[in-house]
């Protein structure tokens, strides 16, 4: 530094400007647009369900659509986008997810509270005060993924557990978190979701910790009212800011986003609504079309999962019929018969007239364009199918006024697609979020034949030694794997027993291994999933068992003798 | 005026929009009714009215519209209610607390359970679906009237039945939070303190609200409420006597301990569920009023409960306590009423003895013998339907009814009786292998439990 200041001033001059060339040549730094006019040019204009102008022109300025309609003259500092005889909706909504959430990082070895009754809130997942906001991130690939099929705008909420705090309505775009918030606070985000290995661990002590909490909150607020009304006297209410976080929703300012994929989840959503009575909006719905007449009758706003079951392969089926292959029919059957119903929920709460969103929060992102046309096939219609992407969910969340539409004055949020959005061939080829433009290139289409999960491969072959945590203490075993041919096989041990239990549907995806195994737990068999990420030979993952939760379980291979 | 006929409307609508209970109009002719409170009627009918009982007669005939179910040979018995069972509910225990007074199984209640259906098929039409045994005072229970089919978790519950909560003694409280949390009760006597301390607190909390209450209907009162406390709320409730307890038990030391607490905080509701030392105590059991449920010849499971008899329940009832058999397992809650006809093999009971074991008794001790529990005109038509009398080892399961719809018929039992398919759950071929009986199976896995249990095998080390 002292050398520094003996250097005369129009050196220094010079010398920052050099290093400040240096650091161009270096990093490639964005600039900013020459214009922020668009003019997309010959194109169908979808401006909502069932409003088409053909071959129109669209204008953008300053992120707002200026204007739609035809034989429009293009601004002399327009971008011209020769959008021939493609398609322009409103950018699609997604009514609930984590897009552009960062997830925290997974704490290893926590330390399980001394009184596992009594834990620290922040532990038990009772974290209402947190704000989604203070965790996003607009680089981040979830932000791109979804984009790139269209949408624009998400409402996001943050990890947590049973009250991991208030949700935002963002836009997914923008070079900061600030600049991705379209409403903030839109949504109390709840989860039936237990604490591991501490009060409330189950969904009976979830639901009875929600309710004191929101019938202590209601107390306490009460209470400052009648304190800030006349203070002499009364001793001053104290200060909780879980309580708090409940006062909006108290007031039905803001209503209570609860995470409801499960129908009977959904059930206990509604059922804890109606004691305590706060706005509802289910979300991720899965499997709810018996609940039709309970979600009228409470107002409840929903958003429809994106995810569906996969569909049914259709397999070579052997000549020989004996009894257990006729049972072996019906059962598939059956299943069949169910993975159509999530199929055609959509269209079922359509037919009921209730409106409805969608939710990305627990679908494949690269699934979900074939999943709407799934849908589509069950029965929505394509209007229909549109109005659940874009003006349903935007009057659901109280934007219809600046989204959802390609309207006059509205948010330049719009996708365009080379053919209509629901055909199988379409593609998507530029995205506008607050009017900045995303370009899609028409990649040729890859021959597969290299399927590497995140590109990573791994060798899951041989013999891996395993430790996995449980409420019960740690249990450790063996698992083999082998590979015939393209699948793999396995067994697996646990510390109670040597024998060997057969793995079933072991996949092997790049370094991705998962494999599920049968359990027998007295009198009833459950079923156990396994996903582990395989790093040379180590592994790390997850152990579900079903309702009991999922237990974090890692190894390492034993050496080849 | 025109709002209150608005708002009247509405609730109506909404009250529509609600699925109700279905129940159901029917005969059933000709059986011999075994009515368990007013002894035995032989080629008797018996007419079901919009879900209750509403006459018990020979040669009724059937009103149009009505179902008629022909009994002829057969017998007529109140459905099977289990006083103990942890089914039909997705959480059993919350673990993590010696006390959880404020969780409630309700909650949780899984109509799709396909346990709840095999139940049926044995007779049950009633069951008390448990919190369980963890902790020193669980949570309450929920009586579920076996409605198998139904969708809404809220239509399993029997509505209007009284509050009942779990609590549990000895072994199970001790190890899970003593051994297991290092925490207090490590012990019997921290059990009893553990119980003690929690209705102290819910009496005081009980006396800060009454005050508080009190206090509010003065003119011009300012000042704070107690703050809300739900599990404190529900001892109090328990103090009140507006929830029964249903307390897991098994030494007679600790049967007697709560008896004295109980005494000491003047609770009257109190049922012993398993009570396998309840003999010892039955003359004391009996002058408190309090009930005991228990298993009919299962014992030696853990160290507390070696010292068990089969003839339990024939000794506890004829000492004058009011006693049910439970099941506490989805397989013996299929076969009650051999469970039942055990306490005639031990203990010479009578016929409708044996039978009150599983159907009045256990009513009884849910608070709903006003409602079900017998054959009585008024009481609503929980009926199952046996081919022999039903303690007899030859008997068979026919028809099952609650509130008089049939949840269970064995001529239309289907393979697959599932009313929610998971399409993520696979499920194995149950029927047939193709390599066709195999006596090998029968001892499947049971080997490495002899190899664990005895050492077996020892000499190959």
């Amino acid at each position: 530094m002292n050398r520094l200041y003996r250097i005369p001033r129009q050196w220094l001059a010079l010398l920052l400007c050099v290093a400040t060339l240096d650091a161009f040549a270096q990093e490639e730094v964005k600039l900013a647009p020459v214009t922020r006019t668009y003019a997309i040019t010959n194109v169908n204009i979808i401006q909502g369900p069932g409003r088409k102008v053909d071959m129109g022109t669209l204008i953008i300025r300053n992120g707002i659509i200026q204007n739609v309609g035809k034989n429009l003259s293009i601004p002399s500092d327009a971008i011209v986008i020769k959008a021939d005889s493609m398609y322009v909706y409103a950018g699609f909504i997604d009514g609930y997810s984590r897009a552009g959430v960062i997830k925290p990082k997974q704490e290893t070895n926590r330390e399980r509270p001394k009184d596992p009754g009594n834990p620290d809130p922040e532990q038990a997942g009772i974290t209402p005060q947190n704000d989604v906001r203070t965790s996003l991130n607009p680089a981040d690939k979830s932000v791109e993924d979804l984009r790139a099929l269209g949408f624009t705008t998400a409402q996001v909420v943050p990890y947590g557990g049973m009250l991991p705090g208030t949700g935002s309505i963002i836009q997914l775009g923008g070079e900061t978190a600030n600049d991705m918030v379209l409403l903030a606070n839109s949504a109390f985000y709840s989860e039936l979701t237990g604490a591991q290995r501490m009060y409330p661990n189950t969904v009976i002590g979830v639901m009875s910790k929600y309710r004191e909490l929101y019938r202590q909150a209601s107390q306490a607020k009460a209470y400052e009212s009648m304190y800030a009304s006349n203070r002499a006297g009364l001793e001053r209410p104290t200060n909780d800011k879980i309580l708090e976080a409940f006062y909006p929703v108290i007031d039905k300012r803001v209503p209570v986003l609860f995470k409801a994929d499960r129908y009977l989840d959904a059930n206990r959503v509604l059922l804890l609504q109606k004691d305590l009575g706060f706005n509802v909006v289910l979300g991720d719905v899965k499997d709810s079309w018996d609940l039709i007449g309970k979600i009228k009758s409470s107002n409840a706003k929903v958003f429809l999962s994106l995810d569906l079951p996969d569909a049914v392969k259709e397999e070579k089926k052997d000549e020989k019929k004996d009894q257990s292959t006729a049972e072996k029919e019906a059962l598939e059957k059956r299943k069949a018969e169910a993975i159509a119903q999530y199929t055609s929920q959509a269209s079922v709460f359509q037919k009921a007239g209730i409106s409805f969103g969608f939710s990305a929060a627990s679908a494949k992102t690269k699934d979900i364009p074939a999943n709407l046309r799934r849908m589509i096939a069950a029965g929505l219609t394509e209007d229909q199918a549109l109005a659940a992407l874009t003006t349903s969910p935007a009057q659901i969340l109280g934007i219809a006024d600046r989204v959802g539409t390609v309207d006059n004055g509205k948010i330049a949020n719009l996708v365009i697609s080379d053919k209509p959005y629901f055909n199988e061939k379409a593609k998507v080829r530029y995205v506008f979020v607050d009017g900045v433009m995303y370009k899609y290139e028409v990649k040729e289409e890859k021959k597969a034949d290299a399927k590497n999960g995140n590109g990573k491969k791994a060798d899951p072959n041989g013999k891996w030694s395993y430790t996995t945590e449980t409420p019960q203490g740690n249990s450790t075993g063996v698992i083999k794997i082998k590979s015939d041919g393209g699948s793999y096989s396995g067994t697996i041990t646990n510390s109670m027993s040597d024998r060997e239990t057969e793995l079933k549907s072991v996949l092997v995806d790049g370094n991705l291994l998962s494999f599920s195994f049968g359990f027998d737990a007295g009198g009833g068999s459950m079923t156990i999933e396994v996903s582990l990420t395989i790093d040379g030979t180590d592994f790390e993952g997850t152990m579900s068992v079903g309702q009991y939760g999922s237990f974090p379980m890692k190894g390492s291979k034993e050496p080849n003798r | 005026m025109k709002k209150l006929i608005i708002t009247f409307l509405f609730a109506a609508a909404v009250n529509l929009l609600y699925a109700q209970v279905e129940r159901g109009n029917v005969l059933i002719k000709g059986g011999t009714v075994l009515t368990v409170t007013k002894g035995t009627l032989e080629n008797t009918d018996v007419l079901v009215k919009d879900g209750k009982i509403s006459q018990i007669a020979k040669g009724i005939a059937a009103p149009a519209g009505y179902k008629v179910i022909d009994a002829t040979g057969m017998f007529v018995m109140p459905g099977i209610i289990d006083a103990h069972s942890h089914a039909g509910i997705d959480a059993i225990n919350e673990a993590t607390a010696p006390v959880t007074a404020e969780v409630f199984t309700g909650d949780a209640v899984n109509p799709f359970q396909i346990g709840l259906y095999r139940a049926l098929a044995g007779g049950v039409t009633a069951i008390h679906a448990m919190h369980g045994s963890a902790n020193a005072i669980g949570g309450e229970c929920e009586t579920l009237k076996l409605r198998y089919g139904v969708k809404d978790p809220e239509l399993l519950k029997m509505e209007g039945a009284p509050r009942t909560i779990k609590f549990a003694l000895g072994e199970n409280p001790t190890r899970v939070h003593g051994s297991g949390n290092a925490i207090v009760p490590r012990t019997r006597m921290g059990v009893e303190f553990v119980i003690r301390e929690a209705f102290s607190e819910g009496k005081a909390y009980m006396e800060k609200w009454d005050a508080y209450n009190k206090a509010k209907t003065q003119k011009g009162f300012r000042g704070a409420p107690p703050a809300y406390n739900k599990r404190l709320e529900t001892m109090a409730d328990i103090l009140r006597g507006n929830i029964i307890i249903h307390c897991h038990s098994y030494r007679a030391d600790e049967i007697y301990m709560l008896l004295n607490v109980c005494r000491d905080f003047g609770i009257k509701k109190l049922v012993f569920q398993h009570v396998n030392e309840g003999f010892k105590v039955a003359p004391e059991l009996a002058e408190y009023g309090a009930m005991a449920s228990v298993f009919s010849d299962w014992w030696a499971y853990k160290f507390e409960v070696y010292y068990s008899t089969a003839y339990n329940a024939a000794i506890l009832a004829k000492n004058g306590v009011t006693t049910s058999i439970n099941s506490d397992d989805g397989e013996l809650m299929r076969h009650l009423y051999h469970e039942a006809a055990k306490t005639q093999k031990y203990g010479q009971l009578s016929d409708d003895e044996a039978l009150a074991m599983i159907t009045i008794n256990p009513a009884k001790q849910l608070g709903v013998d006003s409602r079900i529990g017998s054959i009585e005109v008024g009481k609503e038509a929980d009926i199952a339907i046996f081919k022999n009398h039903p303690l007899s080892i030859y008997t068979v399961p026919m028809v099952t009814l609650v509130d008089g719809v049939v949840r269970f018929d064995r001529e239309k039992d289907a393979d697959d009786q599932r009313i929610y398919v998971d399409p993520k759950q696979t499920i194995d071929v149950t029927l047939h292998t193709s390599t066709g009986h195999d006596h090998e199976t029968c001892m499947q896995g049971a080997e490495y439990t002899f190899v664990r249990l005895f050492g077996l095998n020892q000499q190959e080390k």
